[in-house]
């Protein structure tokens, strides 16, 4: 008996170390058009002995802090907004990356010691060609102009981009909102400017949704994620049209989270983060690389997006070229670190009243 | 056996040992073993139930965080009078403080530094960055020349809340108070006040869907106990293929069913009853919350509604119809009476489920919807203050405690029955 037990204990401890020498991986992302890019751009192509399981999640660091504290780590490469990149690399809950590969090749520098770059994608503005028959809503103001253009709008459950937006609706210049918004009346003007709208609104808080409302009618104009609606328009030929103007840029990234199968999360990460691969998933999904040699690659190749039909140029569905850089607000992840926990409350204040 | 029966001592067993002492050692080894059957459960509730909730308890109160990364500076803070900025003293302590702090302790802190006052955080990395190439003082000064906050009183006055490794300030902040920098309790700035609004709503959405899965329940249950066999168990495949259904499912379902341009709205505009630009905003508002949430909880009313009017024997009411009584008032004098531990199971069931419900309020709810699940979900997940969620959870928690204590005390609560 007790030669049984111990045979048994024996044989679990080593199946324990051939399973982390060919560790497999668990992917988590945001799900969607936007998962779907990560699956065929790196994570198909990767063979590196790991297998690579992919879950969604929506956000927020509570999931990873709670795997990281009870120590029982089942995710283990993470992607991540810039803020939340800025606050787990602090707080230790990511490991610490070597980005001397590819750190002066990025449009902007790293948020962090622990990410590596994944792409820029940007809160935009977009309606149906369809609901707006004779003028249409060009700039940001229009889309806080309820009596010019009436009709409900879509907007996010939380505060990021919204007060930037209003804020350039109310005639801040976008390369002053975060000065502007440093100031406690700045926030008070925000407020007052997403006011105009309070009683026009319909809420969406998963990234599909507002596609959904702007198609069924329910909203004549939305903000949404750009490359959900460059996927709905490219790929599933929908008649929307972008506002490009007051989009707000944000930054995403990858990080492997401390104390799951690091090694092998770091392998798939450098994998992951290459300027081909970078610029591979922009074949399917129209957000901008974050490498500067992506994006050359990208023009090198055009028609660059694949569609059952052939493919199309993915320049003007990009968040990142010149044209609409030009009008937009760079997130400020710094910013929204310090500033988020206190405005975001403000927001469920507002919202709520 | 003689001797036993003639002696007046105790009676003994064949092996000399007194009857009642024999008895009690087999029966405690049957207690024991009774024990042990149910020492597995014992366990799991321990450790499932108790430790989590008491680890919650003792989060919405502790304050170490930054104690522990601080300590020195606290000290000498203790010390200043609260009136301009502090002394040198203090700077200098929280300069070789943060200065030779180590590791992931002071991102932790300044994540808690961040709830007292918005602008630490950034504050701490910058200034940890640039200490690196001071080695002498006068610090003050060269601690404002690297960030002007350093010399803004509000960042220090926030470090009093601080000071105490445990805290009523998740609680204050739970209920729309917080401490001011003399640490007097005060309101929360008005538009900050978000909890004390969320609780009220909470209240009335579970107890409006209590109340509408009883008015519904109640006249389901009564067909269901007396309706002969086969069409009530047609009735009750009804009633539990929804509740079969995935909670998702169904709260999507009625998305579709309620939107502006949804079924509902869509069929009245056919049918002429109401005008194009009149649709009904049924989807994304509290009304919402409360038809989803009634019928998703319906049948955790009927199902014990039914079981307790199955027990209602149909003679009863037909004594009471054959003594004169009016159906009305049989119905009101016997049946009702009757069925009140159903009743009151039901209501009790549905209310404790409804007031910690999150999932549907988070789809449904738009704006005015969100319950308290719904900003314990979001501190859980995006601000990270789970002291906050762990002392909104624990008033939930007091909540149920004190109405469960209220229920027992009008009703009782070995009248109510679940089956």
């Amino acid at each position: 008996m007790r030669k049984a037990i111990k045979a048994a204990f024996f044989g679990l401890i080593s199946m324990a170390f051939v399973g982390s020498a060919i560790a497999d991986i668990t992917f988590v992302s945001w799900g969607g058009a936007y998962t779907a890019s990560q699956q065929k751009a790196y994570i198909d192509t990767y063979s590196k002995g790991s297998s690579i399981t992919v879950e969604n999640y929506n956000g927020g660091l509570g999931e990873i802090k709670a795997q990281v504290e009870a120590g029982n780590v089942t995710w283990d490469v993470v992607d991540v907004l810039p803020d939340q990149a800025i606050t787990g690399c602090d707080e230790g809950l990511f490991v610490k990356v070597d980005q001397s590969e590819f750190i002066n090749d990025m449009v902007v520098p790293p948020v962090s010691d622990c990410v590596v770059p994944q792409i820029f994608w940007a809160y935009t503005a977009f309606y149906d060609k369809a609901a707006f028959p004779g003028k249409k809503p060009k700039n940001i103001k229009d889309f806080f102009d309820v009596k010019k253009f009436p009709g409900k709008r879509g907007i996010h459950t939380w505060a990021n981009a919204l007060i930037e937006m209003a804020l350039v609706a109310d005639g801040v210049k976008a390369s002053k909102v975060y000065e502007v918004m440093s100031t406690p009346e700045g926030i008070d003007r925000a407020f007052a400017k997403l006011d105009t709208i309070k009683d026009h609104v319909v809420f969406w808080s998963a990234g599909s949704k507002p596609l959904e409302l702007v198609s069924s009618g329910e909203v004549v104009m939305a903000l949404a994620y750009n490359g959900r609606i460059g996927a709905a328009i490219l790929s599933e030929g929908k008649n929307f049209e972008y506002i490009w103007d007051a989009t707000v840029l944000e930054q995403e990234y990858l990080v492997a989270i401390k104390g799951g199968n690091e090694k092998e999360a770091l392998e798939f990460m450098a994998h992951a983060s290459t300027a081909e691969s970078n610029a591979e998933q922009a074949k399917y999904i129209p957000y901008g690389p974050m490498r500067k040699s992506s994006i050359n690659i990208i023009k090198k190749g055009e028609p660059w997006f694949i569609t059952s039909s052939g493919n199309i140029d993915i320049l003007p569905h990009m968040p990142t070229t010149p044209k609409v850089l030009k009008r937009a607000v760079i997130g400020d992840p710094v910013w929204w670190a310090d500033n988020g926990a206190e405005v975001h409350e403000r927001f469920g204040a507002w919202k709520g009243s | 056996m003689n001797q036993t029966q003639t002696s007046t001592g105790p009676i003994l067993t064949t092996d000399g040992i007194p009857l009642k002492v024999s008895l009690k050692k087999a029966e405690r080894i049957n207690k024991i073993r009774a024990f042990l059957l149910v020492l597995p459960l014992l366990a799991f509730i321990l450790i499932t139930f108790l430790v989590p909730i008491g680890d919650m308890l003792a989060r919405s109160v502790d304050d170490r965080q930054i104690n522990t990364v601080f300590p020195k500076t606290f000290e000498v803070y203790k010390k200043w009078d609260r009136q301009g900025l502090p002394s040198e003293e203090v700077y200098k302590t929280m300069f070789f403080e943060l200065k030779n702090s180590e590791g992931y302790s002071v991102g932790k802190a300044s994540t808690r530094m961040n709830y007292s006052k918005s602008g630490w955080k950034s504050l701490l990395k910058k200034s940890k960055r640039k200490f690196k190439k001071i080695e002498e003082g006068p610090f003050k000064e060269q601690m404002i020349a690297i960030d002007k906050k350093w010399a803004d009183p509000e960042y220090w006055l926030a470090l009093g809340q601080m000071v105490d490794p445990t805290t009523m300030g998740y609680y204050l902040n739970a209920v729309d108070l917080k401490y001011d920098s003399s640490k007097n309790i005060v309101q929360q700035k008005e538009n900050r006040r978000i909890y004390n609004k969320t609780w009220i709503k909470t209240f009335k959405v579970s107890l409006l869907v209590t109340l509408f899965c009883l008015l519904l329940g109640y006249p389901i249950s009564y067909l269901l106990a007396t309706l002969p066999m086969k069409y009530s168990n047609l009735l009750m495949i009804c009633v539990l293929l929804p509740f079969w259904t995935s909670l998702l499912v169904r709260t999507v379902a009625w998305m579709v069913m309620l939107q502006q341009k949804g079924v509902l709205n869509n069929l009245l505009v056919m049918s002429n009853l109401i005008a194009d630009e009149n649709r009904f905003q049924l989807m994304y508002n509290q009304t919402a919350v409360v038809i989803v949430m009634t019928q998703i909880l319906l049948p955790f009313m009927v199902l014990p509604l039914y079981s307790v009017m199955k027990t209602i024997s149909p003679t009863y009411m037909r004594a009471a119809l054959n003594l004169g009584a009016s159906p009305m008032h049989a119905f009101y004098k016997i049946y009702m009476p009757n069925s009140v531990p159903g009743v009151s199971a039901g209501c009790l069931l549905v209310f404790i489920i409804a007031i910690g419900y999150y999932i549907t309020p988070e789809l449904v709810g738009g704006k005015d919807g969100q319950m308290v699940g719904n900003w314990i979900a979001y501190h859980l997940k995006t601000t990270l203050n789970w002291g906050l969620c762990a002392s909104l959870g624990a008033i939930l928690l007091a909540m149920m405690t004190v109405l469960y204590w209220a229920y027992n005390k009008i009703v009782g609560i070995e009248n109510i029955k679940l089956g």
